[in-house]
């Protein structure tokens, strides 16, 4: 009875009527009570179970229904002739279908079940491919959709463009407009199909079209630089309002902001960049971040602005070098200065207009190395070959003036007096900076080692503490080990010898008094301080060769299996010179006390050259060095020593050139003689002899010599095989912290090691090396 | 003529003349010592007997102070760090360089 009764009530044709009215009601938006929706998902249900054909015939008449609305929508919205009112009623219509498109299919879900035909129920969610929902998208796409779509897409576009040129409109319009295009999807691999080809394309192509008439218009009117602020603004606004009207995360703003770039920048990128040189000279820090922002996002945009700021830096920086050439060439505190100052400019340059990119970095340094390496200002003359003394290589005198302008701020000098001790460490500091670009540190490291050597014998450093600090420094901007391992051996022998030298001193007077305060020894070890054979042979005094066997003997003792070398050429004393005029207390030389005291036994006498040769037994330069460190000591009015006849440099004395002792020496402070006092005369203590001074370079081109061959070794080793082009890239890797080898010296150095069979040439390859061990 | 004269003069004049025209005041002697020795490398590291050895440089690398790395000699002269041959002897008590029985003749200090 129940299956009759509701084989009567239960069919299509039965139901369709109310539900119809319903499902009209729902279109059009109009209110539906509980009961009506209720009955809505009875009956479809019904319809569905006991209808056969129920839910294809259910099916059938929703089309029919919901084509029929669209029909009626579409009338509505093509009443519209003006674009705008078109669009406004088009989307109203959309948005009330599209809110229906939720709805209307949930009351229909029995439907589907019934037509997949019961395959996998469990499997299908409300939103995901709904047959009615699908049914109404697809449409509203085939009738409404297709038939305006381009007017809609145009009217849209012009409403940008209308934004665009500066008019207000509702923004709402064109974001309507894309969203019915997202929304349609039809295709469910690819929901964002419709609008990709349609709403993006457009959009991409108007965008285009606008700037490709604007941009050169605005670049014609209002010249380059305007046109970048422009261009840069232009950018932004796109990609703002790419972010209003595009659909995010679609990759949409992107594929715009490329393109605007390509209008707005890549097709004038010449023309830009050709302003890029002129700005950096005028330091035009604005413009340039600005240009370097646009350029930034061109490929190959930003290696001419690189290019351009290489070239300013190489100009500007040997322009001033050559400008102040006569000054910096003899003054170390202002080159070095000169050089900071460079350094600091263009850092701030780079800073303000380029945000410290790591590009421009890379840049200034690679410009800023050559300014410093650069031979054109002034060159140390390095022998290329040990035994050809006319083929000279030049190199930068830079390492040296940086080592003097340490040595500076490290002695007591007018210069350290003067700064604070933090001023001092930033010099120092800012000394290290400009190391860090010099290429051969081993010419650095030699001066640097001599002037402290100088410092600690002559105990004239400023701040032991401030030495200590700088040797941990030089280690940290990666200084070799072995090079600044010897540099604080050189710190902890000073000190042993300093223990020793008290000990001598008690030991002197218990056993001979007074004498204990007129002497200091310094034993040091030869192989952290001793450079060579460079003795220099003298007759001391009597006064001084006496302490000699009292302090070997007195070492002897302490210490065995050792031998001493006296290092006259590097004593030193006071001594007090007496005369007519007052008492003196003059720093000198143990060669200038040599020299001097030759007078002893004969104050006035006049004495040949020849007979002080005799006396002191110098070599022949070391004699005329101190002799004329005597006669002509510069900026004091009175001389230790007279002499004559008068000669322009040391070279010219003769064997018989007179000297004698100034009886009148006095020191003149502001013009008033002084009847005491205290001059220092031993000036720059030379460590080494005229002789062993052109060794110094030669061993300087040996030692480098040596380092590429041990390097070459090194790195063979460990290749067993190699050609030549990353042979070399590795050797300057190893050697960059101590020198730059030139090609040639790499060449030569090859040579000798095949030659002396540590290496072999590839038979089938020349360009390949072959470790032979 | 000049330096013979120096040596008598000292005699003659030392006493009589109380004050010379220049006096010593103060004195800085600076002299270098290195071991007595005939070959300075030593045959077992290889590195100057003047520095520390090698085993020595390693250890004390950061600048920790070097430890005392003396030089031995033996009775047949040879000279090497002693750090190092007392690992020679160790496994061969010869001299490595004239394979001499190894005797310690004196210790640098």
């Amino acid at each position: 009875m129940l299956k009759q009764d509701k084989g009567q009530q239960h069919t299509f044709e039965d139901k369709w009527p109310s539900m119809r009215a319903i499902v009209l009601k729902l279109l059009q938006q109009e209110p539906v009570t509980q009961n009506e929706w209720q009955d809505l998902f009875y009956n479809v249900h019904s319809v569905c179970l006991w209808d056969e054909k129920g839910a294809v015939k259910v099916r059938d008449a929703l089309t029919d229904d919901i084509m029929e609305f669209i029909k009626k929508a579409q009338v509505r919205v093509m009443s519209h002739q003006e674009d705008q009112a078109l669009l406004k009623a088009y989307i109203a219509e959309w948005r009330k279908f599209f809110t229906q498109c939720n709805y209307l299919p949930t009351p229909f879900r029995q439907l589907e079940t019934s037509l997949v035909g019961y395959k996998t129920p469990g499997f299908k969610t409300a939103t995901e491919a709904s047959i009615v929902r699908k049914l109404m998208l697809d449409s509203w796409n085939e009738s409404i959709f297709s038939d305006i779509k381009q007017r809609l897409q145009d009217s849209a576009m012009k409403l940008v463009h209308a934004e665009r040129a500066g008019e207000a409109f509702d923004s709402q319009l064109v974001i309507g407009v894309r969203e019915s295009y997202v929304n349609l999807c039809s295709n469910p691999k690819d929901k964002l199909q419709i609008y990709r080809d349609n709403f993006e394309k457009a959009y991409m192509e108007a965008t285009e079209a606008f700037y490709k008439m604007k941009a050169p218009q605005y670049l014609h009117a209002n010249g380059v630089q305007n046109y970048m602020r422009y261009a840069d603004s232009k950018l932004r606004e796109e990609e703002l309002r790419a972010h209003k009207y595009l659909e995010s995360c679609s990759g949409s703003v992107q594929l715009l902001t490329e393109c605007c770039v390509n209008v707005l920048v890549t097709a004038f990128k010449n023309t830009i960049l050709a302003e890029c040189a002129g700005m950096i000279k005028a330091n035009e820090t604005d413009k340039l971040q600005l240009m370097f922002k646009l350029m930034d996002r061109v490929p190959d945009g930003i290696s001419p602005m690189l290019d351009d700021l290489v070239e300013h830096i190489l100009q500007a920086g040997l322009d001033d070098m050559m400008a102040s050439a006569d000054v910096i060439t003899q003054d170390s505190e202002k080159y070095v200065e000169r050089l900071l100052q460079l350094f600091n400019q263009f850092s701030l340059l780079v800073k303000e207009a380029f945000s410290d990119d790591p590009r421009f970095l890379t840049a200034r340094d690679k410009a800023y190395k050559q300014v410093v390496n650069d031979t054109q200002v002034f060159r140390l003359e390095l022998p290329s070959k040990q035994n050809s003394g006319v083929k000279c290589q030049p190199e930068s005198k830079c390492p040296e003036l940086l080592a003097n302008y340490c040595d500076m701020l490290l002695r007591k000098t007018p210069l350290s007096k003067k700064l604070t001790s933090d001023e001092i460490e930033s010099k120092l500091r800012d000394v290290l900076l400009v190391l860090k670009y010099v290429q051969n540190k081993d010419v650095f490291m030699r001066y640097h080692k001599a002037h402290l050597t100088r410092r600690l014998i002559l105990d004239t450093s400023a701040d032991s503490e401030k030495e200590e600090n700088m040797v941990e420094w030089l280690r940290e901007v990666g200084m070799p080990a072995d090079y600044v391992n010897k540099l604080a051996r050189m710190f902890q022998d000073v000190k042993v010898s300093e223990d020793l030298n008290q000990q001598f001193k008690e030991q002197c007077r218990s056993t001979r008094g007074s004498i204990a305060d007129s002497i200091n020894i310094k034993i040091l070890n030869a192989g952290a301080w001793a450079r060579g054979s460079e003795r220099v042979t003298v007759s001391l005094p009597m006064e001084l060769e006496d302490y000699i066997p009292e302090v070997e003997d007195f070492y002897k003792k302490k210490h065995s299996g050792r031998k001493l070398q006296w290092y006259h050429h590097m004593s030193n004393g006071t001594i007090t010179f007496a005369n007519s005029v007052g008492r003196y207390d003059v720093d000198v030389t143990t060669f200038q006390m040599a020299v001097l005291f030759a007078w002893n036994q004969r104050s006035q006498d006049r004495i040949s050259y020849e007979n002080l040769r005799l006396a002191t037994e110098l070599p022949d330069p070391e004699l005329r060095r101190t002799l004329w460190s005597l006669v002509a000591f510069p900026k004091i009015r009175r001389q230790v020593l007279l002499y004559g006849p008068e000669v322009q440099s040391p070279k010219d004395f003769d064997e018989n050139t007179q000297f004698w002792v100034n009886q009148e020496f006095a020191l003149v402070k502001n013009g008033k003689l002084q009847k005491r006092g205290k001059i220092n005369l031993v000036g720059r203590l030379q460590l080494s002899t005229e002789r062993s001074k052109e060794e110094d370079n030669e061993s300087i081109v040996q030692l480098r010599i040596l380092r590429v061959q041990e390097a070459i070794i090194k790195i063979l080793k460990m290749r067993k095989k190699m050609s030549n082009a990353q042979l070399q890239t590795e050797l300057v890797d190893i050697l960059k912290n101590m020198f730059l080898p030139s090609k040639k010296m790499i060449k030569e150095q090859i040579e000798w090691l095949i030659e002396h069979k540590y290496m072999r040439r590839d038979e089938d390859d020349i360009n390949t090396f072959i470790y032979m061990a | 003529m000049a330096d013979e004269d120096n040596s008598s003069d000292r005699v003659d004049n030392e006493t009589p003349k109380p004050e010379k025209m220049f006096t010593l005041k103060k004195w800085n002697a600076v002299a270098m010592w290195s071991w007595d020795v005939e070959c300075d490398t030593c045959a077992i590291c290889r590195v100057q007997v003047m520095d520390a050895c090698l085993r020595c440089q390693a250890e004390s690398k950061a600048g920790s102070g070097r430890q005392d790395c003396v030089v031995v000699w033996g009775e047949c002269n040879h000279s090497f760090h002693y750090c190092c041959m007392s690992l020679w002897v160790k496994q061969n008590n010869r001299c490595p360089l004239c394979q001499q029985e190894w005797s310690i003749q004196r210790m640098g200090k």
